[in-house]
């Protein structure tokens, strides 16, 4: 059992807040992905569990052991660095080796371990080399070798794919997923790529200037993000915002945008009734909305400005007020630049934005 | 685009290879050359007398030799000015002879006292020379400006002479020596060649050509300074460059924990990096020496009775240790910044992956940060083992340059106060040997280092 | 901030030893910090004291120098006796201007002449380039002032010996070697493109090399500059071989440095020093990049 408890945890550096007094809970065995853009803390938030770089405040446990003051090396964990962080004076081997070694392993389980890991990231062959006679991915496998020959209950990764390209990215993505899998080892892994974090994470902890967002399984935090923020960085493309503003029509809520109105979900009357002579932001999808090559009572009018094929869809580029949207159709759908068609906002897809703090209003958390 | 070859890298560094061909290459060429080669060891000898002739044979330097003949030369105006041509000067003079009659022809300037000249500073009237004590009064007046003339007359002491005209020569001997238990004769020009008291036997007094010796580097070796100077200065090595190490890397590990005040123990690390060695030497002697800060401390603190002299004859170990210290003190600094500059070369999260992995600080340091710094150190190693040859202010400060002596120092000595340009060299040949022995070790670790970084 | 999604685990309780556990971490923590400072200040109290003891000598009177023992409190009394004592020796200031001289030519003949070398090594990619550095580093390895003997007998055959002038010219071969490599490396610090956006910018190669990276290199290049001037100062053997009369400071007290009193020798120690410590304190923060390229 090696849960991670990680309890109100502060850390300063000079006047800048990296994380601000998170808590978060990570499930024994469980895929845990750190999520956010560059400066949000997440790397900082990773270094604390690993305990590189003391938290100000606040308290790490890993299963019932609190090791917010222990030094790296007792707190049963290994980790793949960002730079890999390969010795580069060790062979292959001694790379694997090392904190085995180090925990005084005897030589018999060292070499059963090392080869183990070897073998599972298909490296077995260059036990020999030097780091330097190795290719960028091979360097990674080597990495992750290294941290899964020790057999820790936990496993922390710093962004490590995001020195490979495209292709190896896409195939280590997968293999690293087959892989945690089958050890089982608790992760939390530090990424600023959402695909990363959407395809690989059993949960995803979105983070931005030191706060924890949301914290959910992919499916939830892509379909149901907590702010407007979450939903803009999740998903390619992002979340499209749309200004409106709520109006109250025979004791019914309507929310107009532009000429267009909209009804809203039954479910989401009874919340947005609040809003009533206010403006509010809406969220969808672009494959959410349904495209009309023709007039339709509950579509709205768009001109078209970019056109772009991407093979399983086409991505549209259209203009409601001020707002951009993207909306993607199905390749069969026709449709050219500076056309008109019409817009339909399933009621059920669409996320209601409070304009003030950003956050999604569910009906079900109110 | 075709590649053509580039020639401004090339104008850019030919300053530098000029430079450093004049005064690093060419000096080190004379340095050896002046360790193994006499340049007067042979005097060349000449079937006639002029330097025209070819070089029939040689005598060595210091043989014994009989003067055969003499001969003058007249000079060549241009080659007057060679400082070391031995001439003679000859007046072609007209008086009056002992038996009355007038006679014209050549005596040596020796004899002549000139008491006019004309405008232009040539002499044309003079008085013969009174010969003091000689048995012979009377002054030889030859037909040709040679003493093995013909006779023409003989004039007495004080007869005004008139002087025609003058001629320079240059002297040369027919010599008669022995090479090898072989009889050898050949014409030479007099200056080389000292002449005893009875003008006929002599001796070569140098030569004029070189040969390849072996007897600077057997005076070298035959000092009585050398072994000691060597075995000093390999001591001291052996001594000081460990306990460097060990200082300079605890210094690069503090460096690297990022104190607050960093930068302050970061200068103060690295003071002596510009500190004179003369100065260094100096300082460690006012803490050495008899009334300096060591007894002072010592005696102030009660561990002492009386003050101990340190540098003195009978002290030799004292003095090492004195050069020891002060040689950490001035040359740690060196060996840190390279190590400094090593650290910074690895990356954190190489550090952090061996902290992480089960690695204590000592661990970390043996199985990680030295591997790591090995490239480093071997050229930190290098450096201060040639920097280690080239010791001299601190010794001569501590011990007054004999009581304790290293292989720069004697080379210094030879120079200066012996005036031994050849034994100096030999020393500074010796120096250079040694430390071309190690850059060659140098740059085979600079090249192995460079390839391992692919 | 709450915690959006499940939370399942329940939450551990901060028992007695875990809180005992912490406090043992901090204090260890805290010890080895302490330990890291005291040994730091040790090594500088090692570099220091001797400084600290030289130049207490030498701002005191001659008379306080000669007492024993000594006290390690600095300046008592204070006065500038000792240093007048020493500055008006003979030779001293002659000395003083020559040392000046002959570092000022060094420094300034080794820039010009390394400038371009160490330009070029850091910017072309030509033939040879690795066997000059090679042998530039080996060059610099070499005990450079031995060669001051050699050089000796040619200067009395050229008729040059005895100079300020020849002695700068021995000086610069001595700091050539590391002129250039630091100058190499400055110069690599500033990417090339800057110098090509200038060009495409509408420079010419030279005026890119001047408006864009002599602005940008000057500070190294002077950083190096000192050090050239720091080793010329110091340097003693050389000198003392090559000048006779026209002696540097070194030179002249090394060689006086038998018959001469301790206030004066005490005080030309520390003379000799003041340069030193200012220029290392002015260029410390190139010291790392200059020796961390020669080490290379």
């Amino acid at each position: 059992m090696a849960a991670i408890r990680i309890e109100n945890v502060t850390k300063k550096f000079g006047n800048f807040v990296a994380v601000d007094n998170v808590t978060l809970i990570v499930e024994d065995q469980e895929f845990m992905v750190l999520l956010g853009p560059s400066g949000c803390g997440k790397t900082t938030l990773l270094r604390a569990v690993a305990g590189l770089g003391m938290a100000d405040s606040g308290r790490i446990c890993i299963g019932d052991r609190d090791v917010t003051y222990l030094p790296p090396r007792k707190r049963g964990i290994s980790m793949v660095f960002q730079s890999y962080a390969i010795f580069p004076h060790m062979n292959v081997y001694d790379n694997i080796a090392f904190g085995l070694k180090m925990n005084k392993f005897d030589k018999a389980e060292i070499d059963r371990r090392v080869r183990e890991a070897a073998e599972l990231l298909h490296i077995e062959t260059m036990l020999d080399r030097y780091p330097s006679k190795l290719s960028g991915g091979q360097r990674q496998r080597v990495a992750v070798a290294r941290a899964i020959a020790m057999k820790s209950q936990v496993l922390l990764m710093d962004e490590p794919l995001s020195n490979l390209d495209a292709l190896l990215r896409l195939e280590m993505r997968a293999e690293l997923k087959r892989l945690l899998a089958e050890i089982k080892a608790t992760t939390i892994y530090v990424t600023h790529d959402q695909i990363e974090a959407l395809s690989m994470g059993d949960r995803i902890a979105v983070m931005r200037e030191g706060k924890i967002l949301q914290c959910d399984h992919p499916t939830v935090v892509y379909d149901r993000p907590a702010t407007d923020f979450v939903g803009g960085f999740i998903g390619n493309p992002p979340m499209n915002f749309l200004d409106a503003q709520v109006q109250r029509r025979d004791g019914a809520v309507e929310v107009a945008i532009g000429d267009f109105k909209l009804r809203p979900h039954p479910l989401m009357e009874p919340l947005l009734r609040g809003y009533d002579g206010k403006p509010i932001v809406i969220g969808i999808r672009a494959e959410n909305m349904e495209a009309l090559a023709a007039p339709a009572d509950d579509a709205l009018k768009v001109r078209v400005l970019v056109v772009e094929p991407l093979g399983a869809q086409n991505l549209l580029t259209v203009k409601i007020g001020a707002n951009i949207v993207k909306v993607s159709t199905h390749p069969s759908f026709e449709v050219a630049p500076d056309q008109e068609l019409w817009l339909r906002f399933p009621a059920d897809k669409i996320r209601w934005v409070d304009r003030e703090s950003g956050r999604v209003l569910y009906p079900e958390l109110n | 685009m075709k590649k053509r070859l580039n020639l401004t890298p090339y104008w850019l560094i030919l300053p530098s290879v000029i430079y450093l061909a004049l005064f690093f290459a060419w000096p080190m060429v004379q340095a050896l050359t002046l360790s193994i080669w006499d340049g007067d060891a042979r005097l060349q000898l000449r079937a006639e007398a002029t330097l025209r002739s070819p070089v029939s044979d040689w005598l060595p330097r210091g043989a014994p030799i009989e003067v055969v003949e003499r001969r003058g030369n007249t000079v060549d105006p241009d080659d007057l000015g060679q400082s070391n041509l031995r001439t003679e000067v000859w007046f072609y003079i007209r008086g009056e002879s002992a038996d009355g009659r007038t006679v014209e022809g050549w005596a040596p300037e020796a004899r002549v006292r000139v008491r006019e000249t004309d405008a232009a500073g040539a002499p044309t009237l003079g008085t013969i020379r009174p010969r003091i004590g000689g048995s012979d009064p009377l002054t030889t007046v030859y037909a040709e400006p040679s003493v093995v003339s013909d006779v023409v007359g003989r004039i007495e002491s004080n007869a005004v002479v008139a002087i025609e005209r003058q001629t320079i020569l240059e002297l040369w001997y027919l010599v008669r020596g022995e090479r090898d238990g072989a009889a050898i004769e050949g014409w030479a020009p007099s200056r080389y060649v000292q002449v005893f008291g009875d003008n006929v036997r002599g001796r070569i007094d140098r030569g004029d050509a070189g040969e390849l010796t072996l007897r600077y580097l057997r005076s070298m070796i035959n000092d009585r300074f050398f072994w000691p100077a060597l075995w000093t200065t390999l001591l001291l090595m052996a001594i000081i460059i460990p306990v460097q190490f060990v200082l300079a890397i605890i210094m690069a590990l503090i460096i690297q924990q990022q104190l607050r005040g960093n930068t302050f123990f970061l200068y103060v690390f690295a003071i002596a990096l510009g500190v004179s060695e003369l100065a260094v030497g100096i300082v460690w002697y006012a803490i050495f020496t008899q009334n300096g800060y060591l007894n002072s401390i010592l005696v102030s603190l009660g561990w002492l009775a009386a003050p101990i002299p340190y540098l003195t004859a009978d002290t030799r170990h004292w003095i090492i240790v004195a050069i020891w210290l002060a040689e950490i003190w001035r040359a740690t600094a060196l060996v840190m910044v390279i190590v400094v500059a090593g650290l910074q070369a690895i990356s954190h999260e190489i550090l952090e992956a061996a902290d992480l992995f089960g690695a204590n600080l000592w661990k970390r340091v043996r199985y990680v940060i030295l591997p790591m710094l090995k490239p480093s150190l071997q050229v930190a190693l290098i450096l201060r083992t040639i920097l280690a040859l080239q010791v001299f202010a601190v010794v001569i400060a501590l011990s007054g340059g004999d009581v304790v002596t290293v292989l720069a120092n004697e080379a210094y000595r030879q120079y200066y106060t012996l005036r031994n340009v050849n034994v100096a060299a030999a020393y500074a040949a010796l120096i250079l040997l040694l430390s071309m022995f190690s850059a060659a070790v140098y740059l085979r670790m600079v090249r192995s280092h460079e390839e391992m970084q692919e | 901030m709450s915690v959006t999604g499940n939370i399942a685990a329940a939450p551990v309780q901060a028992s007695e030893e875990m809180l005992r556990v912490r406090q043992r971490a901090l204090l260890r923590h805290r010890i080895q910090r302490g330990f890291v400072y005291l040994l730091a200040l040790a090594l500088c109290l090692w570099v220091l004291a001797p400084i600290w003891f030289i130049a207490s000598m030498a701002l005191t009177t001659p008379a306080t120098v000669r007492t024993f023992p000594k006290g390690v409190l600095p300046f008592i009394p204070f006065s500038f006796d000792t240093m007048q004592f020493f500055l008006t020796s003979q030779g001293i200031i002659p000395g003083l201007i020559n040392s000046v001289v002959v570092a000022l030519i060094t420094l300034a003949l080794s820039t010009v002449i390394a400038a371009p070398a160490g330009y070029a090594i850091s910017r072309f990619l030509f033939p040879g380039r690795d066997f000059y550095r090679l042998s530039i580093l080996a060059v610099r390895a070499f005990p450079v002032v031995i060669l001051a003997i050699p050089l000796a007998v040619v200067f009395i055959n050229v008729g040059i010996y005895d100079s300020v002038y020849s002695l700068a010219l021995m000086h610069t071969a001595l700091t050539l070697p590391t002129t250039i490599l630091v100058i190499g490396s400055v110069f690599a610090s500033i990417p090339y493109e800057l110098e090509e956006a200038a060009q495409v910018y509408g420079c010419t190669p030279l005026q890119a090399f001047r408006s864009v990276v002599l602005p940008l290199v000057a500070p190294g290049i002077a950083a190096s500059a000192i050090f050239t001037f720091v080793m010329s100062w110091n340097e003693v053997f050389a000198a003392s071989i090559l000048t006779v009369r026209n002696r540097t400071l070194p030179a002249q007290v090394l060689a006086t440095l038998n018959q001469s009193s301790e206030p004066y020798q005490f005080a030309g120690a520390f003379f000799m020093m003041i340069p030193a410590l200012i220029f290392i304190f002015l260029i410390r923060r190139y010291l790392f990049n200059m020796w961390g390229q020669i080490s290379k």
